[in-house]
């Protein structure tokens, strides 16, 4: 059944593309997906398949059905999570469910993807199986594991508000989020990513694993037309995908005014190029000025308004100076009240725009730095005797 | 050296390219034939190498990429102007910004 593709290169390309769908699922494709999966697995059928519009509601009915709810109720979050978890119990009830049985994901994820490995492994040798894996979900893993990750925090957040335990909380309170934490966590630990699992499908789907409905095909088929989804013994649950997904140049989470990842229930996550921030933090910087940016006590904050201000502005309202100037640039360095100097080098672009002018851009390099080449040299991992280029477009 | 953007070209003797960098594979070409050295995920705009040659790339958020160009070449960008490479090795970088207690990368 294995037999390495000639161009992984394009196989990878459509599961990039799979893994940034945010059109609306393809259910039907996605439940003979489910059933495949099943199928393959030796499993009957489940007899009910409910659909959610995120992975957050999907959660929901994932902590009702494993046993979880009680501990997140009880958890500090517990007031913010119970609608959440009364319209998923409503949904499980319309569906006629009243228990989903044991998680499947072992039967239905996890041993056709060993199995699968396995094969290709023995056919092209580990070393055939890297060179697979860095041409296809190498290049994929990185920014897709970076954006679960994100959605797996915002998930246990949004069911448990730990991230507003105050630092000096009492024993009590610990415990309760503690336990809320480890009950939403073991509630993610079912779930299987679907478009997000397209890292691992690249390189199965470019070893030729993924061509029928057996094995991994069934799991891909889900992949390939829906978002996270829980597979239970007589339940299945699944995720709509986003319906918004903004990101920058380097792949980051990445959005001014509004959220940069979001679900058709309201679930979303706000980002600045890549930095995790609170919802209205973005949309309430329309009118910054100099002095809220100094006044602002959190630095990653902080960090976030300079940017969103402008290095150029900052620098002229605050009245920075110079602190060197050679032929790379120019370095800046603005004091900030409890927090390391930002130093920036200003750089101008060699190539000139459409309109002839020269975009000029800054940088941010350690506090330490001294000179305008030493801040280049160092964004560039090089020293700054031997930064010399010959040539710069 | 030569940098186009935020990615700067460094020539190497062949014998300071690691022998663990020279057993990787060679990145594949996209599909206009091109070695694309940094991708803008947004734009699509690629620094990328025309002509003959192998790209061996390290894995890792910080590990480095080997450029071998047995008859030279050029390396383009739609927002920069083209930069023509002497035959040889070259290290390439990716820029990369200073963050208190993290470093990431630029993308111009």
């Amino acid at each position: 059944m294995t037999s390495i593709q000639a161009r992984p290169l394009e196989v990878a390309a459509q599961w990039r593309r799979t893994s940034l769908a945010t059109a609306p699922a393809d259910r039907a494709g996605a439940e003979q997906g489910v059933r495949a999966a099943y199928r393959a697995a030796g499993l009957a059928q489940p007899t009910a398949v409910l659909w959610f519009d995120s992975p957050l509601q999907a959660a929901a009915a994932a902590l009702l059905l494993g046993g979880g709810a009680e501990e997140v109720r009880a958890g500090p979050g517990g007031e913010a999570a119970e609608p959440l978890l009364d319209q998923a119990a409503i949904r499980l009830a319309a569906a006629g469910v009243r228990a989903g049985g044991a998680s499947v994901r072992e039967a239905v994820r996890t041993r056709p993807w060993e199995q699968s490995r396995r094969r290709v492994v023995e056919q092209v040798g580990a070393g055939g199986w890297a060179e697979l894996w860095a041409l296809t979900g190498g290049e994929l893993r990185p920014q897709t594991q970076a954006l679960s990750a994100r959605i797996r925090t915002a998930l246990v957040d949004r069911l448990t508000s730990s991230a507003e335990l105050a630092d000096d909380a009492d024993g009590d309170l610990r415990e309760r989020t503690a336990r809320a934490v480890s009950a939403v966590r073991l509630a993610l630990l079912d779930a299987v990513l679907g478009q997000h699992d397209a890292p691992w499908l690249a390189a199965f789907d470019a070893a030729g694993e993924l061509d029928g409905l057996d094995g991994l095909g069934g799991p891909a088929e889900v992949a390939r037309s829906a978002g996270w989804w829980w597979p239970y013994e007589q339940v299945v649950l699944l995720s709509e995908r986003p319906t918004e997904l903004h990101r920058d140049e380097a792949g980051r989470l990445d959005r001014a005014d509004g959220p940069a990842l979001a679900y058709a229930d309201g679930f979303a996550l706000h980002a600045w190029r890549g930095m995790p921030v609170p919802p209205d933090f973005l949309t309430g910087l329309a009118g910054l000025t100099a002095e809220r940016i100094r006044e602002e006590e959190n630095a990653e904050l902080r960090r976030v308004m300079v940017e969103y201000y402008g290095y150029d502005r900052y620098l002229a309202d605050s009245g920075a100076e110079p602190l060197h100037r050679d032929e790379t640039g120019i370095l800046w360095r603005i004091q900030l009240p409890d927090d390391e100097p930002v130093v920036v080098v200003e750089v101008v672009n060699s190539t000139a725009e459409p309109d002839g002018t020269f975009r000029t851009y800054w940088l941010r390099v350690p506090p330490g730095t001294r000179t305008a080449r030493a801040g280049v040299a160092w964004t560039f991992g090089v020293t700054e005797v031997d930064y010399h280029p010959q040539r710069e477009t | 050296m030569y940098r186009q953007g935020d990615v700067l070209i460094v020539p190497v003797e062949e014998a300071a390219v690691p022998a663990s960098a020279a057993a990787l594979p060679p990145q594949q070409r996209d599909v206009r034939g091109r070695l694309v050295l940094a991708l803008g995920e947004v734009t699509g705009h690629a620094h990328a190498v025309v002509g003959p040659g192998e790209l061996r790339r390290e894995t890792g958020p910080f590990g480095a990429a080997w450029l071998h160009l047995p008859e030279g070449g050029r390396v383009v960008h739609e927002e920069h102007a083209v930069i023509p490479l002497p035959r040889g090795w070259y290290r390439v970088v990716r820029q990369r910004e200073y963050v208190p207690g993290a470093v990431r990368y630029v993308a111009d």
